[in-house]
């Protein structure tokens, strides 16, 4: 822990350092920006535990930081990268990791045209909160719907490297964006082994080439958006040493359809997705398994003032189409049947001070643990179905 | 008599908005359609058309001129140019304006920067800064 702790104090310092920089633009060199973020939660639940030791107790677990430089060398080049030290629990630990590490080359740019490619550790268009999911201001909540921005998974689809290609074009209708990514996931954390082998494994799953893409129609001067955007990941599994599990082959494959309304006080927004994992060849003691699971919510956000900020929220996640209330799977595994659904009621409260400080507080009630940190609850049979849970966040960003 | 009363809608027009965008000098555009703003402001298109490239300058999403710059110039809410900006900045695929606090440092600001845009209440005579005349008045102009 000493280290990472070490580390995070820099990136902290680096973040302070690049904000008077800011504020004295003179003192960077031209086309360069620092830009950062950081938030701390406090959480409590009344059962199971989320993002640290919870269950009837204050947990302080939930901390993000984040730094990033970017240089614009001229208008068809650009570079950046971000550093952040995320600690979620026993999910997270705190250890700074690259965040994205990019060029941006624009090929093309005109008043109604604009298209280019992305080299490097790219971040991965997904829904429509996927790229800045780690700053806590540029989402609706403390918590994003976990239905759709399953926290167990966030490192795979986060963030990766390879090349992509994008794109931008006025159509009468509105704007149309664009983004096709080739890419190498990273699969090798245990929350990750945990979606798609049920527990921490011996082994190491390690991703294959895989394709994200996402297009993004904004009718109406933006007043509306429509998203698709399609995954199709593969990973292999590289067994440990006296390891039960065979060398298997994992596929992640997803769509997800979102919808967004802005008004000038409200919000309106609801995404729906659909993803098989399939998972096969991992000999007798892991049979093949194929499941389709689906998620949606529904989510209205209303600005009271230019400084309070309402949200109300209903998200929905099923692990297998088939088996919608785990029964099938709890008498074949033996884990609790509502460990394949989550029903999750938000309702929250914002306050922003100014354009750097926020302030949130949001509710929880749950009926299911499909997206519970598995780090957290080591032993599934002392979960329970229903719970709920309390959480504040204080956020800056520069 | 019609062409009397289109110039006066015209004029009338004109003064009714409350925002002028501005830009330094060193730009030689008298005239940009409203695509061409709003993919500036919204840091997409960087340089202009003779390859000089885009500084753009904005005040505080909550300071009262960049409501009205917002509503009328791009007709888009103030949070949503936030949103894309941000997007920008914490996804490594662009950068944000440079902000300034008062519209005499936007004045300052795109009087010294080549390649400046920005936007104030008025342009007054003797300023080191131009007017850019936006979109639907440009071609109801070259209409007549």
């Amino acid at each position: 822990m000493n280290r990472p702790n070490i580390k995070v104090r820099a990136v902290m310092l680096l973040a302070l350092a690049g904000h008077g920089m800011n504020a004295s633009a003179d003192s960077l060199p031209d086309g360069v920006q620092i830009h950062g973020f950081a938030s701390q939660a406090m959480i409590s639940t009344n059962h199971n535990n989320f993002f640290g030791n919870t269950e009837n107790k204050t947990g302080f677990d939930f901390t993000e930081l984040g730094a990033n430089v970017s240089w614009r060398f001229n208008p068809s080049l650009q570079l950046s990268a971000q550093a952040i030290s995320r600690r979620a629990g026993e999910a997270d630990n705190g250890a700074l990791r690259l965040d994205f590490a990019t060029v941006d080359y624009t090929l093309h740019a005109s008043e109604n045209a604009r298209y280019g490619v992305y080299l490097g550790k790219i971040k991965n268009p997904y829904g429509l909160y996927n790229e800045t999911r780690d700053v806590a201001s540029t989402r609706p909540s403390i918590l994003l719907p976990q239905s759709i921005y399953l926290d167990r998974i966030r490192n795979f689809v986060l963030s990766s490297p390879g090349v992509a290609i994008y794109g931008d074009n006025t159509l009468p209708i509105g704007n149309l964006s664009y983004q096709f990514s080739v890419i190498k996931p990273d699969a090798s954390d245990r929350e990750t082994e945990g979606t798609f082998l049920g527990a921490d494994r011996p082994g190491k799953i390690k991703a294959d080439t895989s394709y994200i893409g996402r297009i993004l129609l904004e009718p109406g001067n933006s007043r509306f958006k429509l998203a698709l955007t399609g995954v199709s990941m593969r990973a292999h599994y590289l067994p440990g040493t006296a390891d039960a599990l065979k060398s298997g082959n994992i596929r992640f494959d997803s769509w997800v359809l979102s919808g967004q309304y802005n008004a000038e006080n409200w919000v309106f927004t609801s995404e729906y997705a659909q993803n098989r994992i399939d998972a096969h060849n991992f000999g007798a003691f892991f049979l093949n398994r194929t499941a389709t699971g689906s998620s949606y919510y529904i989510q209205g956000a209303y600005h009271l003032t230019s400084k309070w900020s309402a949200l109300a929220r209903y998200d929905v996640t099923y692990r297998d189409n088939n088996d919608k209330d785990g029964r099938v799977f709890s008498a074949l595994t033996g884990a609790p049947a509502f460990s394949r659904f989550a029903k999750d009621m938000t309702i929250g409260l914002g306050y922003k001070l100014d354009n750097h400080w926020l302030l949130r507080g949001e509710f929880h009630r749950v009926d299911g643990t499909a997206w519970l940190p598995y780090s957290d609850n080591i032993n599934p049979a002392a979960t329970s179905q229903h719970w709920n849970m309390w959480l504040f966040q204080a956020a800056y960003r520069f | 008599m019609a062409r009397t009363l289109l110039c006066l809608c015209v004029l009338y027009g004109a003064n009714a908005r409350a925002v002028t965008i501005i830009v330094n000098p060193s730009v030689a555009l008298t005239s940009v359609s409203q695509n061409a703003v709003r993919s500036m402001f919204a840091m997409k298109l960087l340089q202009w058309p003779d390859g000089q490239p885009v500084r753009v300058f904005v005040l505080p999403d909550d300071n009262p001129l960049h409501r009205v710059f917002c509503k009328e110039v791009l007709d888009v809410y103030p949070y949503q140019l936030r949103q894309t900006w941000d997007r920008l900045v914490y996804s490594g695929t662009g950068q944000a304006p440079i902000e300034v606090n008062s519209e005499e440092e936007m004045l300052k600001s795109v009087a010294n920067t080549p390649g400046a845009l920005g936007y104030l209440k008025k342009v007054k005579p003797g300023e080191r800064v131009r007017a850019l005349s936006v979109g639907n008045s440009a071609r109801i102009f070259s209409g007549e």
